[in-house]
């Protein structure tokens, strides 16, 4: 009798430690995220998910964007210190130095199994592919950049939308004027968006060489004469952010600039009818370039439960939930399902977007991107917008800081 | 009909205009002068807070608001976390304060008031950590608090914010202790205080205008920190300044809430001072050399 | 003088000091280790011993000497432009007039914002198009056509300098007050019987009496100036180009936007040992006046 309770018991103590996290202890997901508007809140689709989901515990936490940098310190901090979240949103931009982190969880297991995979267009799993081929990322959102023009203007003046870098040139041209300026650069921090559009765009290539090719060298002086010869850019394009290019849009100060869905609303409440949004302009050989804004979910290496984290962000991917949850980022659904009924921002804004993909593109998944898009592109640009280099320095400077 | 009957009604400059002038031209008038120079900056901020989001980006800017709205703030206490960062805020600024005063004023009056082997080199030790931009001291910072456990918490917070307020403190702390004249000590010596008590009656209650300005630099320093609070805590403890860092976003700055928090976010500190600055009076006179 | 036994004034500091050991020194002398290696943040595990390479390295760094060019311009003006507005200030709220309490609290209100905001506050009122600055400039004659303060070499230094010298005058106004409190008010009677002007006794009590202060409170903010980058990182990120760029924004950058940490911390123990330089001639000439 006595020999059957303690091996009963001793049954029962090792069967505990196997049953236990199942049954009893929720799997806590830490998941990171940004979202723009301090007011939206993930807590409706954590609500749902654990609803679906008991014992998994969502634990989201808002980290301040702080122009990228902020995000990423404290990312890389907590990966460094062994400390870091079982999920979090991430850029393209970053994917290399995460890999070479060993920061990341393959989920190409994890998407052969799940149903979603489909729903999401190609042409987005083909961006997010990891030089190694693998999928790390699992997209969530994204933006498109795309030109905004007020039409209003272009009608007074009996200009067409631009097509081309010459209609660009001719519209801002024709639209400076007074206090009025053609073209809103983003000269600070960020704005190489704009950059490649009008450089990359033009036919500088980010391959070895091909930021110091005559079709580089001639599109770069071309985009720093629009400032320093033609003077379509307002004279403070070379600190301005977006905040400046949007605000300088909305009270009329300038034709044009370069930017996502994600301001739309904004500036319809501001300007009604009169702006619109067309694709970039594309270059002399009828190439062009705009810069894909991504955004994804990934699963840290680190994390203890994967399982129960990838179940809450292939959640985030899928069709109504996905919805919802760009309704909060204020970007746009990754999930053609989703897309079908998108009505969150007016149409022609959509189909800017949309006709945008063709050329949309990312910066090349290098570690050495981060610093070209924060330090690199802006101080080396300004200098030339200032000029206190001439455009063909500052490919030479960007050709040793890619390609040695 | 006696003078000092009117002085019940009227301040005593009022009746002497030229006096009162003086008054004005040599002191009121430079000093609202920089005042002016002061707060325009936050009245700007303070106004816009007030004013519908369309006239944010209207050109030319209207001084004047056109219409007054409080949306934003009610946006920003209803629909944002910020009620809950301000008391996350105040817990960590009045902890700062208690830990910066309470180890600051020992310290300082040893250096002050104690020759001993290797006390400049301590006192030169303290200014020396202080050098280090405090930018790449939050890494190893960060592996010393999770070491403790202690990450994420109010204590994290405290002590990360005494790695830089703590140095100015004891220097501060000590340069105030200078200035109060060593007979003092001397004279309670005579009747036979103990260090410690020349500390806690002759010293501390002479000291109080310099703890006023500590306390207040102690304060703010915590009040206004923002790296330390990103990385050394979140969750569980944000403070205003992550909070208002939450304003500004990839795409957008939420100009209205960051208008409207960082009106809110001065006010403590100001109140604070207001109460405090009493203790700023006097000076020593010929009673307290005496006494 | 004695005190009581000779291990007092250890007691008295222990807890300072072992607060500072713990949550200073230790980290301080990790990042000096790391700055003798090669440290690539996202390379965690590749940390090879490079010895005194990031020094030598930062030495041949043209933009290393740029930046500290910067900084002792940014310091220097910033500091004193700070101090004489903070000193005025509190020998103004040292007078007696009515509304002195309110005008005590609301000079610290600069002072009592977050960087962050004040450095977007005066990016706005400085902003070409819809800033209040160039609006007011022009419609009172003081400016010909609006200026773009922020993105032109020749004004973005002098710009970030006014927001800092707003953010830091009330510093040196509340720690200047404090101090006016312990001259002994008799001194002035004194200069004042001896037939003193307002002038003469400014310099011959005011200023003395004031002096431990005035020679800390100018070390300390020095150092807080010489360190400060976030006014800088949020009006214009170091540029347009790299007119604005200091060092410890250069030391910021390389470690975190460039994810290259040996180099970054290098920097700042470079920072760190040419400050610790001024503040020691600074303290050697103290002394020598404070014998003289």
């Amino acid at each position: 009798m006595k020999r059957r309770t303690l091996i009963a018991s001793a049954a029962a103590l090792t069967a505990a430690p196997l049953s236990a996290p199942h049954a009893q202890k929720p799997a806590v997901v830490r998941w990171w995220y940004h979202f723009d508007d301090p007011k939206a809140s993930p807590a409706a689709l954590v609500a749902e998910f654990e609803k679906a989901n008991p014992g998994i515990t969502i634990q989201a936490e808002n980290i301040p964007w702080g122009g990228g940098a902020d995000y990423d310190t404290r990312l890389y901090t907590s990966i460094i210190a062994g400390n870091a979240p079982d999920a979090a949103m991430v850029k393209f931009n970053n994917l290399t130095r995460l890999l070479e982190m060993d920061a990341l969880a393959p989920l190409d297991k994890l998407l052969a199994g799940w149903s979603g995979k489909a729903d999401i267009s190609d042409d987005l799993w083909s961006l997010h592919r990891a030089p190694d081929g693998k999928a790390y990322y699992l997209p969530v959102q994204y933006v498109v950049l795309y030109l905004y023009c007020r039409q209003d203007w272009f009608a007074e003046k009996g200009l067409k939308l631009p097509v081309t870098f010459d209609d660009f040139q001719t519209a801002a041209i024709a639209l400076t004027g007074g206090d009025r300026w053609g073209f809103g650069l983003r000269g600070g921090a960020g704005g190489h968006d704009h950059w490649c559009s009008f450089v990359l765009g033009g036919g500088a290539k980010m391959v070895k060489g091909g930021l110091v090719a005559p079709p580089a060298i001639a599109a770069n002086r071309w985009f720093v004469g629009l400032h320093t010869e033609r003077h379509v850019f307002p004279p403070s394009a070379p600190n301005d952010g977006f905040q400046q290019i949007i605000a300088n849009m909305k009270a009329g100060r300038t034709a044009m600039t370069i930017h996502h869905i994600g301001s739309a609303n904004d500036m319809v409440a501001a300007l009604g009818d009169k702006i619109t949004a067309v694709p970039v302009p594309r270059g002399p050989q009828g190439q062009g370039w705009t810069s894909f804004g991504d955004g994804s979910n990934a699963l840290l290496a680190q994390g203890k439960n994967q399982e129960a984290a990838w179940k809450w962000i292939s959640y985030l991917s899928t069709g109504p939930a996905n919805v919802a949850f760009n309704k909060l980022s204020g970007q746009v659904t990754v999930t053609k399902s989703g897309a079908a009924t998108w009505d969150v921002q007016p149409k022609r804004f959509v189909e800017a977007t949309v006709n945008s993909l063709p050329i949309a593109a990312t910066l090349p998944s290098t570690p050495q991107t981060a610093d070209f898009t924060r330090t690199v592109w802006p101080q080396t640009t300004q200098k030339a917008l200032v000029e206190q280099i001439t455009a063909d320095d500052m490919m030479a400077i960007f050709e040793k800081h890619y390609f040695g | 009909m006696d003078e000092s009957f009117l002085l019940l009604f009227f301040k005593k400059e009022a009746l002497f205009p030229m006096k009162r002038l003086r008054l004005f031209l040599g002191t009121e008038l430079p000093l609202a002068a920089i005042l002016a120079f002061g707060l325009v900056p936050f009245i700007w901020m303070a106004v816009s807070s007030v004013r519908p989001d369309e006239e944010l980006t209207q050109s030319p800017v209207r001084l004047i608001p056109g219409a007054l709205t409080l949306v934003h703030h009610i946006e920003l206490l209803r629909r944002t976390s910020f009620a809950a960062n301000l008391r996350d805020s105040f817990v960590v600024a009045a902890g700062a304060v208690a830990l910066g005063l309470l180890l600051s004023l020992p310290a300082a009056y040893a250096f002050s008031r104690f020759r001993f082997p290797g006390r400049r080199f301590l006192r030169v030790q303290f200014l020396v950590v202080n050098m280090f931009p405090v930018v790449l001291l939050v890494l190893p910072l960060f592996f010393v608090l999770r070491g403790l456990g202690l990450l994420d918490t109010y204590v994290a917070l405290i002590m990360g914010h005494a790695t830089f307020t703590l140095p100015f403190a004891i220097w501060l702390m000590t340069s105030y202790i200078d200035g109060i004249p060593a007979d003092l000590d001397e004279a309670a010596m005579m009747d036979g205080a103990t260090g410690v008590q020349v500390l806690r009656l002759v010293i501390l209650p002479l000291v109080v205008p310099g703890m006023v300005a500590v306390g207040i630099y102690l304060f703010i320093a915590s009040w206004n920190e923002y790296l330390f609070a990103l990385m050394l805590a979140g969750r569980n403890v944000r403070t205003v300044t992550v909070a208002l860092q939450m304003f500004i976003g990839e795409n957008e700055i939420h100009w209205g809430l960051l208008t409207a928090g960082g009106t809110l976010v001065a006010m403590p500190a100001v109140v604070l001072f207001l109460f405090a600055q009493r203790h700023l009076v006097g000076g020593l006179t010929g009673g307290a050399v005496k006494g | 003088m004695r005190l009581g036994s000779p291990a007092l004034p250890w007691l008295l500091l222990a807890p300072a000091l072992a607060a500072t050991v713990l949550l200073v020194l230790v980290p301080v002398g990790e990042t000096f280790w790391l700055s003798l290696h090669d440290v690539i943040l996202f390379r965690p595990r590749v940390r090879p011993f490079v010895g005194l390479g990031n020094y030598v390295a930062v030495l041949r760094d043209p933009l290393f000497w740029e930046s500290l060019g910067h900084s002792v311009v940014w310091v220097v003006v910033a500091v004193s432009l700070q101090f004489g507005l903070g000193l005025c200030t509190a020998l103004l709220l040292n007078r007696t007039f009515a509304w002195r309490a309110v005008a005590r609290a609301l000079v610290i209100v600069p002072w009592a914002l977050p960087s962050v905001i004040i450095g977007l506050v005066w990016t706005w009122m400085l902003d070409f198009n819809l800033g209040l600055v160039n609006q007011l400039g022009v419609r009172w004659g003081l400016l010909e056509a609006p200026i773009a303060w922020l993105a032109r070499p020749d004004t973005a230094m002098a710009a970030v300098i006014l927001a800092v010298v707003w953010q830091g005058f009330p510093f040196f106004a509340v720690t200047l007050l404090a101090g006016l409190q312990a001259i002994p008010r008799e001194h002035y009677e004194a200069a004042e019987i001896d037939g003193a002007g307002v002038v003469v006794s400014f310099w011959n009590v005011t200023l003395p009496g004031l002096a431990p202060v005035i020679a800390t409170s100018l070390l300390l903010r020095m150092i807080w100036v010489s360190n400060s980058l976030d006014l800088i990182l949020v009006m214009t990120g170091g540029g347009p180009g790299t007119s604005t760029h200091t060092l410890p924004l250069y030391a910021f950058l390389k470690a975190w936007s460039g994810a290259n940490y040996g180099y970054g911390s290098a920097l700042a123990v470079v920072l760190t040992v040419l400050l610790l330089a001024v503040v020691i001639s600074y303290a050697v000439r103290a002394g020598r006046e404070a014998k003289a």
